[in-house]
């Protein structure tokens, strides 16, 4: 048995391989709940459901025009929002496959989409530099509110309870407070690609194109932690938390799935990792349940899950 | 209006000039119903249909022709059955009450509301006669001043509990609670005199004395008296009496006997305060004048002693105010008017105090006085003041208790800070920028601070490290050329000690002497010192300049242009860019995150947003701030802008799939005014019909579409219909026979009305008296006349497709004048309508003829006649408007 301390060492039994994609995977994200499937778009315009305990694709969804850069999954699984290089964000019936709405209102193509937790108001971000909320409750065509601080395309965007993060090639991470009704804005110093905040919403980890993933503290600003070690200077390259928020999970440019411990930043065993993708690691998640499964996407095509060994 | 049809009217004895003549019949456009809720409440009901209502509603008047006064359950009482019904039951053990019946019983609520109003309750603010006014007559006033107290004066009232109290017995002048037999009285008086606590035993009876009358009766208390503090409305000390010398103001001087002595009076009662304004409460007299008694001084008669005072007013009263003394003047021998009286006392008392003796050989010179002061301003020897403890440090308090001084170095700014501040403003020092040492401050300064008074050559020595970092910084002699390249070697000779044993010197000037030479070797040291680059956090904040002001070079002689580039300052404005993100980028560069790089400002989310989260709204001043017209919009539903949006919409695209162009809603917002939705068809509505007035001919294809199907030659009706639809499309006769000049005549006049304004412009139509008796509108009489054609040929109908028929097939003679007239009338028509719409027509001739009967013109006022008379030659555009109006557009000409 491991010991107590520490972090679980990371799944890296291939469990699965998920092929079906032509081009790059852009992003592969769980579903919420109990996250028995998976949901993945790419570079060939679709979006499939798969199921990645046995492996099968059970689904695909076409309807985008161009590349699929973001999926957010509502909070009761019936519906989901994508967006990619055509300007409007489209929001789907997950069982039906049809577009339940198209809503279009950016300048250039949207990199990231979020929903609220009830999936009342869709968030979006886009290379032009806006994010704009809108509402999901209401047929209008406009946008509740753009949030038009950044200088820099908007690469993520999370929204929490009663916040809402953006991360911008600009390099700053802005916190927008709606209780507080403040914008805290933090500079990193290098374009953020990816912003995934720890479930207690006290500190987010930000990965950035200068080959470092950085834990902030999201009431201070300070950082907490800094993992380096992995290439990331042109990609869009998730990092994600592992099981329990124990350790630091990201794939890099080369192909290779970093871990590192959380609390000291020591690059979990092996070190260096193997690598197991031929092309950049795009997306990376931690199952939010199970312990042991994880999947990367790359822009290889393939989806891999990865879980330990039985 | 024609000579011919005023004729006409005047024999048929119809006053041209009265209103009633001048009544218009034509409404332009449909005006809108009033809305509901708009509906005028005074609007007048005749009186059958008027209902008497109370204030919850309920119809008070009902019943046989509606004047039955329904009392019952459905106005007064809150039972169907009416009042209660109350069964009456008495039995052997429980015997039925006679129930005294109230009048409230019988009340409803109006009534009781009533009954509450009458009720008025008696206010504290009202007058009441506290001081027993009304009671007795103040005679000790003059019949003047009472005269004008009672003119401007409220009659007195009691208040309540005055009443209530003389109820009781009480009259004005006695004290409160139970009326005491006579040796308490006694007791009582006694008391007030003196000072210890009596008892009955110590009141000493005269049993001589006793009144066997009086111990049969009580007596009222003595009453307390009232003390009315006077308002204080001057700015002098309390127990100041203006105008008192010393001495009289501390009552030593009792040369004026009616001066404050006055003030003993006081207490004697607050109905004897007539001379008030004598008495100086704050006498600071002898105390065995004062009055210290709660109670007035009793004496056998206290209780007739406020009457009989004011009856007879004491002796010195008489004195100082000669009363009724017609023969009193003033000093310049005026005399005073009747029922006045001269002041006994000035109003106001001047003092004159003597003026000083001056010193015989005195000389104002104020020179002396501030040198005076001046020598108690300079600052005193460190004398340490106990008291003064708040102006010593703790260093100097230490020195003064003969503490040890602690081990301290010389303090900097930097011994204020914390260590951690320290080590964070170290880190902040970017590397080659720091110097090697820290420079110690002071050594460099002991050479040239030796005194110079010597005047031995000391050559001034600067430390290596500051004289290196000197070079560095900021050079002061930069404008003199000579100075700075001396300072410069100085500096260097300096620096390189080091590496050397020995030092380089500096040279003299050629004929500098040596006095100077060090006073110049001095200047360099110190200024080494003091312009060495600054140390620590402060380096990174400041550059020198890059290039060295040094005013505009004078060039000698001729000018001659240089082609040489004037010098570029592209680089300028970059770096200012960057000032703002290096220090972030700085931060973020040593790993600094926190306060460095973080930046909160604020920001409003919009209401929806907060809503849709759960998140109440935050408070920030910004909240009032508009959260930004694309939010907006969507935000709220705004029904002006609405309304505006579907007015824009059926304007432009003519009533054509406005849902779906309302449904594109984007906001209406480059109208300047939207549109009231509660005013439309209201007088209120400044836009009425302005869409009418302003409106647009349609483009030719809607007419394609609507008329194109019709044949166009066999089908009149249509053209009829649209004649009708197209307002403008009306026909004109042209001008014919020797009626001819008449119409030329009104259309002359109609263009020298000038451009109609539309606002104003309202046709206006005479209607013909004797034929017109109803006040039907104009469709129905067309009606009328179309039937009236129908059944016989002599009545010439209104329309003009049966007209024309008729005009073609009449050659009687007797129908040619009335062709003429109704030419004339359908030229008058058109006119009219011409003038409406203000745009130019084409008319087409036509045989078509109106029913002439119907409509005649209103009345030419008489200057525009006359104007018509005189202006004889017409501008040539309106002759080329008027030919043109001989051709009439039929429908197919749309097409």
């Amino acid at each position: 048995m491991a010991p107590s301390r520490g972090p679980q060492p990371l799944a890296r039994t291939l469990h699965q391989t998920l092929k079906a994609h032509k081009g790059t995977v852009n992003v592969a994200t769980y579903a919420k709940g109990t996250a028995k499937y998976l949901l993945s778009g790419g570079q060939d315009r679709t979006i499939r459901l798969w199921n990645p305990s046995v492996g099968t694709e059970i689904k695909a969804y076409s309807g985008h025009g161009y590349e699929v850069l973001s999926i957010t999954i509502s909070h009761d699984n019936s519906k989901f929002a994508s967006s990619g290089g055509d300007r409007t964000i489209f929001l789907w019936d997950v069982t039906s496959g049809n577009t339940i709405r198209r809503i279009g209102g950016h300048l250039s193509k949207t990199n990231v989409v979020e929903f609220n937790q009830e999936a009342t108001v869709l968030a979006s971000g886009s290379y032009d530099a806006t994010v704009k909320l809108w509402d999901l409750r209401a047929q209008g065509r406009q946008a509740i509110q753009s949030l038009e601080e950044a200088k820099d395309s908007i690469q993520t965007l999370h929204i929490g309870p009663t916040y809402i993060m953006t991360g911008s090639v600009d390099g700053h991470v802005r916190t927008y407070d709606l209780r507080k009704g403040e914008l805290r804005s933090d500079f990193i110093g290098h374009p953020v690609t990816a912003v995934v905040p720890t479930k207690d919403h006290q500190s987010y980890l930000a990965t950035t194109l200068d080959s470092h993933v950085r834990l902030m503290d999201g009431s201070t600003g300070k950082l907490l932690n800094d993992f380096k070690g992995h290439v990331n200077t042109s990609y869009r390259c998730r990092a994600c938390f592992g099981f329990n928020e124990a350790s630091v999970v990201c794939g890099d440019e080369n192909g290779v799935v970093w871990a590192w411990d959380l609390l000291d930043a020591t690059v979990l065993q092996p070190n260096p990792p193997p690598r197991v993708h031929d092309k950049v690691i795009t997306w990376t998640e931690h199952h939010p349940i199970e312990a042991g499964e994880m999947i990367t996407a790359s822009a290889d095509g393939l989806i891999k899950v990865w879980s330990h060994p039985k | 209006m024609t000579s011919r049809l005023k004729r006409k009217l005047n024999d048929l004895g119809v006053d041209t000039s009265a209103s009633k003549a001048n009544e218009t019949f034509c409404l332009i456009g449909t005006p809108l119903p009033p809305l509901e809720k708009s509906r005028d409440t005074g609007e007048f009901v005749p009186l059958w249909k008027q209902e008497v209502r109370d204030e919850k509603g309920r119809r008070r008047l009902h019943g046989a022709f509606t004047g039955g006064f329904s009392a019952g359950y459905f106005n007064t009482v809150g039972s169907k059955e009416g009042w209660t019904p109350s069964t009456f039951k008495s039995s052997r053990t429980d015997r039925a009450k006679q129930k005294a019946a109230r009048p409230e019983d019988f009340m409803d609520e109006e009534d009781l509301a009533e009954l509450r109003d009458s009720q008025t309750l008696v206010f504290q603010n009202e007058e009441v006669d506290i001081a027993g006014r009304s009671l007795d007559v103040d005679n000790e006033q003059d019949s003047m001043s009472l005269a004008l107290e009672r003119a401007l004066l409220p009659t007195p009232k009691d208040s309540p509990a005055t009443k209530i109290l003389m109820k009781m017995g009480w009259r004005h002048g006695q004290g409160i609670g139970p009326r005491l037999t006579w040796r308490q009285k006694k007791l009582q008086d006694a008391q007030a005199k003196s000072t210890r606590i009596l008892t009955l035993d110590d009141l000493k009876l005269d049993p001589n004395e006793e009144d066997e009358e009086a111990q049969k009766h009580t007596y009222p208390r003595a009453d307390t008296p009232l003390t009315v503090v006077p308002r204080k409305d001057n700015t002098h000390g309390l127990g100041y009496t203006p105008g008192l010398s010393l001495n009289d103001a501390l009552g030593n001087d009792h040369s004026n006997p009616f001066g404050p002595q006055i003030s003993a009076g006081f207490g004697l009662g607050a109905l004897n305060d007539a001379d008030e304004d004598d008495v100086d409460i704050y006498d600071p007299g002898p105390s065995s004048r004062r009055n210290l008694t709660a109670y007035e001084t009793g004496d056998e008669n206290s209780y007739h002693h406020s009457i009989s005072q004011k009856s007879d007013p004491g002796p010195h009263m008489n004195a100082s105010r000669p009363r009724n003394t017609p023969l009193q003047r003033f000093r310049n021998g005026e005399p005073v008017l009747p029922e006045f009286v001269l002041a006994g006392t000035p109003v106001t008392d001047d003092k004159w105090y003597p003026l000083e003796d001056v010193p015989p050989g005195w000389k104002p010179d104020p020179h002396r006085v501030w040198d005076e002061y001046d020598k108690e301003n300079e600052p005193a020897a460190p004398v340490p003041i106990p008291g003064n403890k708040g102006n010593l440090t703790i260093d100097q308090r230490g020195q003064a208790l003969g503490e040890t001084p602690l081990p301290s170095k010389a303090r900097s700014v930097f011994d204020y800070l914390s260590q951690k501040d320290r080590e964070r403003l170290k880190n902040f020092v970017p590397p080659k920028s720091r110097p090697e040492e820290p420079t110690p401050i002071a050594t460099p300064l002991s050479a040239p601070e030796k005194p110079p008074a010597p005047r031995q050559f000391v050559y001034p020595r600067i430390e290596p490290s500051a004289a290196k970092a000197a070079l560095l910084g900021f050079k002061p002699f930069t404008s003199d050329p000579v100075k700075h390249a001396r300072y410069t070697a100085y500096l260097k000779s300096e620096s390189e000690v080091a590496s050397d044993g020995d030092r380089l010197q500096l040279k003299q000037k050629p004929g500098q002497d040596l006095e100077h030479f060090q006073l110049e070797l001095e200047e360099y040291a110190q200024a080494a010192t003091v312009f060495k680059p600054l140390s620590g956090a402060m380096a990174g904040r400041f550059t020198t300049a890059k290039t060295v002001e040094q005013g505009p070079a004078v060039i000698e002689g001729l000018h001659t242009p240089s082609h040489g580039t004037p010098p570029t300052e592209t680089k300028e404005p970059e770096t200012k860019m960057e000032e703002p993100e290096n220090a972030k980028t700085h931060a973020v560069k040593h790993g600094m995150y926190g306060v460095l790089t973080r930046e909160t400002s604020v920001w409003v989310p919009v209401r929806l947003l907060c809503k849709r989260f759960g998140v109440k709204e935050p408070e920030t001043e910004a909240r009032e701030e508009d959260p930004g017209p694309s939010s907006k919009a969507h935000n709220e539903w705004e029904p002006e802008a609405a309304s505006a949006e579907v007015e824009l919409v059926s304007a432009d695209s003519g009533g054509a799939s406005s849902s779906a162009a309302v449904s594109q809603g984007t906001g209406g917002g480059d109208r300047p005014k939207p549109r009231d939705l509660d005013n439309i068809g209201l007088g209120e509505d400044e836009t009425q019909g302005a869409d009418i007035l302003t409106y647009q001919r349609p483009e030719r294809s809607i007419f394609k579409a609507i008329f194109a199907s019709d044949e166009e030659n066999s089908d009149d009706e249509d053209q009829a219909k649209a004649e009708d639809t197209d307002l403008q499309d009306t026909s004109v006769p042209a001008p014919s026979g020797p009626l001819a000049q008449h119409p030329k005549e009104d259309v002359q006049m109609d263009v020298d009305n000038g451009p109609v304004d539309p606002a104003t412009f309202k046709p206006k139509f005479v209607s013909r008296a004797e034929r017109t008796t109803d006040d039907n509108p104009p469709s129905k009489k067309r009606k009328k006349g179309k039937e009236k054609r129908k059944s016989g040929k002599a009545l010439v109908s209104f329309d003009v497709e049966e007209d024309g028929e008729d005009t073609t097939g009449a050659s009687k003679p007797k129908d040619k004048e009335r062709e003429r007239e109704r030419e004339r009338k359908k030229k008058q028509r058109s006119k009219d309508k011409d003038s409406r719409k203000g745009v130019d027509r084409k008319e087409k001739q036509d045989e078509e003829v109106d029913d002439d009967e119907m409509w005649v013109e209103k009345t030419v006022p008489e200057v525009v006649q006359k104007m018509n008379a005189d202006s004889s030659p017409e501008p040539p555009k309106e002759k080329v408007e008027t030919s043109r109006l001989s051709k009439r557009m039929r429908a197919e000409d749309f097409m």
